[in-house]
């Protein structure tokens, strides 16, 4: 019964949409509990459907749309997880905008515009088919536009929201390619289709890899990855997350914590059986995600504003995820699950670690670590909700990020000793760098003494109410939901048969490979592997304390990397990004070339151009005199036009012509 | 009654004098003038037939005619006054500001 009402958890935000926009204005708080609302809805028709379709039952719904194209919904256990996520934790976040944004002005365009975003990322979620999946997709990479660039009258807002949009633009370019590839592919098989089945719908697409040319594949999966690293913010197209931090702390919890950057690991999932069957497509994935989590780890460590180091930590966390997927090329479909399972619980502790750090920013009005400090003392519910944030994100025992990163970690194992021990190599070093910088941001702000002066006040319960409900899920998920959610992810690509050791042979992954991991769960791993991730979390938060807690503090970081030592200014400068693709590249390369453009475009092109239309205008400017303007001449002309015809036509009569 | 003829003279000999004035004359009133003499000479043409040949269509139509060229007279004066504010003069080749 919830099922028939499936399109409402889209229909309702994008209500929420229209009314905010046009109403807003006349209601308390910019009408930021219609989005509430809406979003709110979308969370019970979710829990309906789970608690009608659990454990192994799949809704699809479907409608024709226009040529070879359908829109429709396919809500599978895949889908029903991100939704339920999504409309849980941007409910929260909606809550809290209701403070957080209290007093802005624009505050009726915000619920708007988080009404719209909340819409197309859950209808992405649940399309049933890849271009529908496309067009929510862009609506997403819209909205993340506005958003970003919320406080547009701020240059470097203005800015960073051009920067969010092109970059992705790159990646969705790649993305249509893919899908136009697949088209094609799919076409060129000539599938006998039955009514209410389509090219485009996944379990079509499911159906019909196996036939499909494997270099082929590679294209599409690698075109489909592409629109992926652009969306989730992975190397080279990391770059636009950080600088989206120009946006209000809602919008960074919102799209990068829950919602957008999410989307293209959920791709990455959705069309795992394409990229297990695409010969070194799980590779490429495997290997974007491991460099990525470790390379944005590395920068995290340096950047002193809050929101910077949380937004390279949330880079460095997709990239955990696009490496949990990577493995699957040793695992099989179970890193679906094991991928999926770390993006739910980090939505989970990374809105909380955003909403807290907004928390902080909005009594303490600076974004900059070094002037904070102590801010404990007066922010108990904050300091306390953060935490357990941060110890989620650590990975410290028994809470959701414990569970989550571990499970990746493992499975990074087992694809090292089946095929190559980097990824893992890159994932434990990232992981070791995510204790550490998590816990130098949060002994730096809410430890030691007072920096400047700020604002002393906890923020309203509006606020904090969400930060508790969150702290629950960010302790407790991982633990509670770790086997179910495990079983029931796994069952995901069963709904279609899709056979993955078929697909293996396509894709160059052993068989035995499947096998060694059935039976191989944990119990190929040593000892000192097992023991690893408790070391790597315990000792990880406990050498940030040496360094940056007062209270047990040793050492000074400037004992270990000096001013100008060239590691620290690498790490400060990003790896010179801004310098290679702003300073050299935009500026010396693309200006460079534009320059020339340019000049061959004046010279030649409208050169050309501007000649003939002068030597146009010149010969009018003789023409045009014949126009004399005086009504006498005009008069004269027609009188002797007349007589002229009445003496041909009276010759004319006289020969005899008429 | 007057031979037609005699009515088709008169509006030749009148419609030649307007044409005449309108070729020559710079003065924007005599213009005016000319026109009117245009029209009137096409008026009795028009009545003329009319009578000649029974029917009374012509003259009907020459009260028309007669209508419009009040109307356009009213316009065209109206015009002129406007000119004559703006420039002081009705000399129509002194006024060439839309013109090269």
């Amino acid at each position: 019964m919830y099922a028939d009402y499936a399109y409402l958890i889209v229909a309702l935000p994008v209500l929420a949409f229209v009314l905010c926009l046009f109403v807003g204005w006349h209601l308390p708080r910019g009408g930021g509990f219609i989005t509430v609302l809406a979003t709110l809805g979308g969370l019970i028709i979710s829990l309906g459907i789970l608690k009608e379709t659990y454990p192994n039952q799949i809704v699809h719904q479907s409608m024709h749309w226009f040529a070879d194209f359908n829109v429709g919904i396919l809500i599978d256990p895949l889908a029903l997880v991100m939704l339920l996520m999504v409309t849980f934790v941007v409910t929260l976040i909606h809550t809290y905008a209701n403070g957080y944004m209290n007093g802005d002005p624009g505050a009726a365009r915000y619920f708007a515009e988080a009404g719209l975003f909340t819409a197309a990322m859950l209808g992405l979620v649940y399309s049933d088919n890849l271009l529908q999946l496309f067009i929510f997709w862009e609506l997403v990479g819209l909205c993340s536009y506005l958003l970003i660039g919320f406080w547009y009258r701020k240059p470097s807002a203005a800015s960073a929201a051009k920067k969010a949009f092109l970059t992705t633009r790159v990646g969705d370019v790649l993305f249509l390619a893919g899908i136009i590839l697949l088209y094609n592919n799919l076409a060129a098989l000539n599938i006998p289709l039955k009514p209410g089945e389509y090219l485009l719908q996944f379990p079509v697409i499911y159906a019909n890899i196996a036939q499909i040319p494997p270099a082929q594949l590679t294209l599409i999966a690698l075109g489909i990855l592409g629109g992926a690293i652009g969306k989730s913010g992975q190397f080279p197209l990391h770059v636009w997350l950080p600088d989206a931090m120009e946006g209000p702390t809602t919008v960074s919890a919102m799209i990068h914590a829950a919602t957008m950057v999410t989307a293209g690991v959920y791709l990455v999932a959705r069309m795992f059986p394409l990229f297990y069957a695409a010969p070194h497509g799980l590779t490429a994935v495997a290997a974007v995600g491991a460099f990525t989590a470790l390379f944005a780890a590395t920068m995290g460590l340096t950047a002193f504003d809050i929101k910077r180091v949380l937004a390279f930590s949330t880079v460095s966390q997709l990239g955990f995820m696009m490496a949990g997927l990577g493995v699957g090329a040793a695992v099989g479909a179970a890193a679906v699950g094991v991928s999926i399972f770390h993006l739910i619980g980090h939505s989970f502790f990374k809105a909380l670690l955003f909403l807290c750090a907004g928390s902080v920013i909005h009594a303490v009005n600076t974004n900059d670590m070094r002037e904070m400090g102590a801010v404990g003392k007066y922010m108990k519910w904050t300091m306390y909700t953060m935490l357990v944030g941060s110890l989620s994100l650590a990975g410290f025992p028994l809470f959701t990020g414990f569970f989550t990163k571990d499970e990746i970690i493992a499975k990074a194992y087992e694809y090292g000793v089946m095929i190559n021990f980097l990824p893992y190599i890159f994932l434990v070093a990232a992981a070791v760098l995510t204790a550490i910088y998590t816990f130098r941001m949060w002994f730096c702000v809410f430890t030691g003494k007072e920096r400047s002066n700020y604002g002393h006040h906890e923020s309203p319960w509006v606020m904090v109410g969400p930060l508790v409900i969150l702290a629950v899920f960010a302790f407790g998920f991982g633990m509670a939901a770790q086997h179910d959610f495990y079983s029931y992810l796994d069952t995901n690509f069963e709904h279609y048969s899709v056979n993955f050791d078929e697909l293996g042979v396509i894709g160059g992954h052993a068989a035995e490979g499947h096998e060694a991991a059935g039976e191989g769960e944990g119990a190929g791993e040593p000892w000192y592997i097992k023991l690893l991730p408790y070391i790597i979390s315990i000792g990880g938060i406990l050498l940030a304390g040496l360094f940056y807690w007062d209270k047990i503090k040793r050492f000074d970081p400037s004992q270990v990397t000096g001013e100008n030592d060239p590691l620290r200014r690498t790490l400060l400068k990003g790896y010179y990004q801004h310098e290679i693709f702003t300073a050299w590249f935009a500026e010396t390369v693309v200006y460079g070339t534009s320059l020339i453009c340019n000049m061959i475009d004046i010279k030649l092109v409208d050169g050309w151009l501007n000649w003939l239309s002068a030597w146009i205008l010149g010969l009018a400017e003789n023409v045009r005199k014949i126009q004399t303007g005086v009504i006498q001449n005009y008069v004269s002309a027609m009188l002797l036009g007349i007589v002229v015809l009445v003496v041909v036509i009276t010759l004319a009569m006289e020969v005899g012509l008429v | 009654m007057i031979p037609l003829e005699l009515n088709i003279l008169l509006a030749s000999v009148m419609f030649t004098i307007g044409l005449y004035g309108l070729i020559t004359q710079k003065n924007g009133v005599k213009l005016m003038m000319c026109i009117e003499l245009l029209l009137n000479s096409a008026n009795i043409n028009l009545v003329a037939f009319s009578a000649y040949q029974p029917n009374v269509n012509g003259q009907v139509f020459a009260l028309f005619s007669i209508a419009l060229a009040a109307a356009e007279a009213g316009v065209g004066f109206a015009i002129l006054i406007a000119l004559y504010r703006l420039y002081g003069t009705i000399d129509l080749d002194s006024i060439h500001a839309m013109r090269w």
